[in-house]
């Protein structure tokens, strides 16, 4: 039997390794340079522990130890360091600004083609809320975008809050409240129009609820949005997103921030903004955020939280479409010598003037 | 920066005809789109269309091939991709059905009373389960490739889960229907990130929107869902 590794595993070859290890130094200094320290969290977590925030949208792999926990290997970072936070820094006033640059582990059925570990480089920016958090952890991603080497991105910005407000306020069922969710997790805006137009809910609410998904632009949709849903007394949160907006776009440069109340993470976790970053030509979103206020709860700390994280495996797709070459590996000299001690010497010299030096040998 | 062409995976078979008409009145260049012949990739200023198997649209625009299609809405519950569903093209209708033979009416009932369980054959494993779990019933699913009738005939399922256009094929076999489970119609889907990066996308979908609205849906009544 010729060995292999796991499905959706594999080896990086030095090339490759090299290039990636550079994106994420590169996306971990800005982390680092906006004031952001790294954390670590463990591989294997409690199962419990991480269904404790709300059901996990993408499904971890689970083990027995041998004192039969039931554990999972992390499906994401925002959880573990939520729990972090909770756990480990209770009693610590905070804020806490924490990055993190590790594998996460997702258990796919097979025929997918998809990666089952991948790089997540992200950001938790904990026990801040208002604009200035929502837009410093913003433009924080459009630097770790632009330092990644990622051109002509785009963020695309919503709510959660007019939509929860809009659903709260409808007088519909329970079941309509959650197809509606479920709905607008599936992206399947067909059933949200269906929806919309049932007979259990009141016309204008779900006709509100429609419209949503049609509003994207600049400052202009906010307010379209604005005057959609203000008559139903469901402006929640709006005047904070347009602050966000200005903010963001007066300070970022490379990229552009797009309104889009279209999305809405799959995780159900967000209480607020929630934003998605794509780049031309790549089918997925390299870069998933927002603010999760009610998280921390869960873990027993209150306070709120937003950040995001970024797909590696994403990330090095984009700059492969796009054509960037991955950065030069291996010696650019080689020391050979009759002498053992003088071929270390020379080498060490040269490494000293920054350059990459492997010892030849002795002739 | 010159623009890259749109490109939109049209479904071979069934569907092929209506999406290419409907595309056609939304003001897309779909010269020599009707009569490809061997051709897969149809290329028109400003616009490529893909031709694809109609299993192959939500693949193709979930992975980056195509930045919008159009495929059933079974394929897409099928499928199970990262894929917006953005407007109901409302032809194609068909329907999935629950039949078993006439011939062993209450044979399935007394085989789930009895086991607890029922054995059914289909090709959509991902619908059946779907539609199986929501009535809370215990499924084993047997997943085949063609010919599902025979399945239940020759005593090796209860029931199949099967699409019908005019039932036509199960009247033949002596099946009769005792479930509704889903009614497709094709849809017009996208992927999530040229939504919301490639305004041509959005545009596309209001027209589509606009062009079927107001047309009738295949109507399937409710009621009938029996184990």
């Amino acid at each position: 039997m010729i060995p292999t590794t796991p499905r959706g595993f594999r080896d990086v070859l030095p090339t490759e390794a090299a290039w990636r290890q550079e994106v994420t130094r590169a996306v971990c200094d800005t982390f680092a340079s906006w004031g952001y320290v790294p954390v670590e969290t463990p591989a294997l977590e409690r199962l419990e522990v991480l269904e404790r925030a709300g059901a996990l949208s993408d499904t971890p792999f689970r083990f027995f130890d041998s004192d039969n926990n039931l554990l999972a290997l992390r499906p994401d970072c925002t959880l573990p360091v939520a729990r972090l936070a909770a756990l480990r820094l209770a009693g610590k006033p905070g804020p806490f600004r924490l990055c993190y640059a590790q594998e996460v582990f997702r258990e796919h059925g097979s025929l997918y083609g998809d990666d089952r570990a991948f790089g997540q480089m992200g950001v938790e920016f904990i026990g801040a809320d208002g604009v200035m958090a929502d837009a410093e952890v913003i433009c924080l991603l459009f630097d770790a975008l632009a330092a990644s080497g990622i051109e002509g991105f785009t963020v695309a910005l919503g709510t959660v809050s007019v939509l929860n407000a809009l659903v709260a306020a409808s007088g519909a069922n329970e079941a309509w409240k959650e197809g509606v969710f479920r709905a607008f997790h599936n992206s399947d805006f067909v059933e949200v129009r269906r929806l919309a137009e049932a007979p259990e809910v009141a016309g204008e609410y779900g006709s509100a609820v429609a419209e949503l998904l049609r509003i994207r632009g600049g400052v202009d949709a906010i307010e379209r949005c604005r005057a959609l849903v203000a008559p139903l007394g469901c402006d929640v949160g709006l005047d904070e997103l347009r602050c966000v907006y200005e903010l963001v776009c007066a300070n970022e440069e490379q990229g552009r921030l797009l309104i889009d109340f279209s999305v809405i993470s799959s995780f159900d976790y967000y209480t607020g903004m929630v934003f998605k970053a794509y780049a031309p030509q790549v089918g997925h979103s390299v870069a998933t955020g927002g603010r999760y206020d009610t998280t921390l709860e869960a873990f027993g700390r209150k306070g709120s939280a937003a950040g995001f994280a970024i797909g590696l495996e994403r990330v090095m797709q984009v700059l492969e479409v796009q054509g960037t070459c991955p950065p030069q590996v291996g010696p650019q000299e080689t020391v050979y010598g009759t002498d053992a001690a003088e071929v270390f010497a020379r080498a060490a010299e040269l490494r000293r003037s920054g350059k990459r030096v492997a010892i030849g040998g002795v002739r | 920066m010159e623009r890259k062409n749109l490109r939109i995976a049209v479904p071979k078979g069934s569907l092929f005809a209506d999406a290419v008409d409907l595309l056609t009145r939304a003001g897309l260049d779909t010269t020599g789109l009707s009569q490809p012949g061997r051709q897969l990739v149809i290329s028109n200023p400003g616009v490529d269309f893909i031709i694809v198997r109609p299993t192959d649209a939500p693949v193709f625009c979930a992975y980056g091939g195509a930045d919008c299609g159009i495929c059933g809405k079974d394929t897409l519950v099928e499928a199970d991709l990262n894929v917006l569903e953005m407007v109901d093209l409302k032809f194609g209708g068909c329907r999935f059905v629950v039949a078993e033979p006439a011939a062993a009416h209450g044979r399935a009932e007394a085989s789930y009373e009895r086991l607890g369980s029922l054995r059914v054959a289909t090709k959509y494993p991902r619908i059946t389960k779907r539609y199986y779990d929501s009535i809370g019933v215990q499924v084993d699913i047997v997943k085949m490739h063609g010919n599902i009738e025979l399945a239940p005939l020759t005593g090796m399922a209860d029931r199949i889960v099967d699409i019908t256009a005019t039932g036509t094929t199960l009247r033949e076999n002596n099946l009769v229907v005792v479930g509704e489970v889903l009614a497709s119609t094709a849809r017009f889907i996208a992927s999530p990130a040229s939504t919301r990066t490639d305004e041509r996308v959005r545009e596309l979908a209001a027209r589509l929107e606009e062009l079927t609205r107001g047309q009738d849906k295949v109507k399937v009544t409710a009621g009938g869902a029996s184990a």
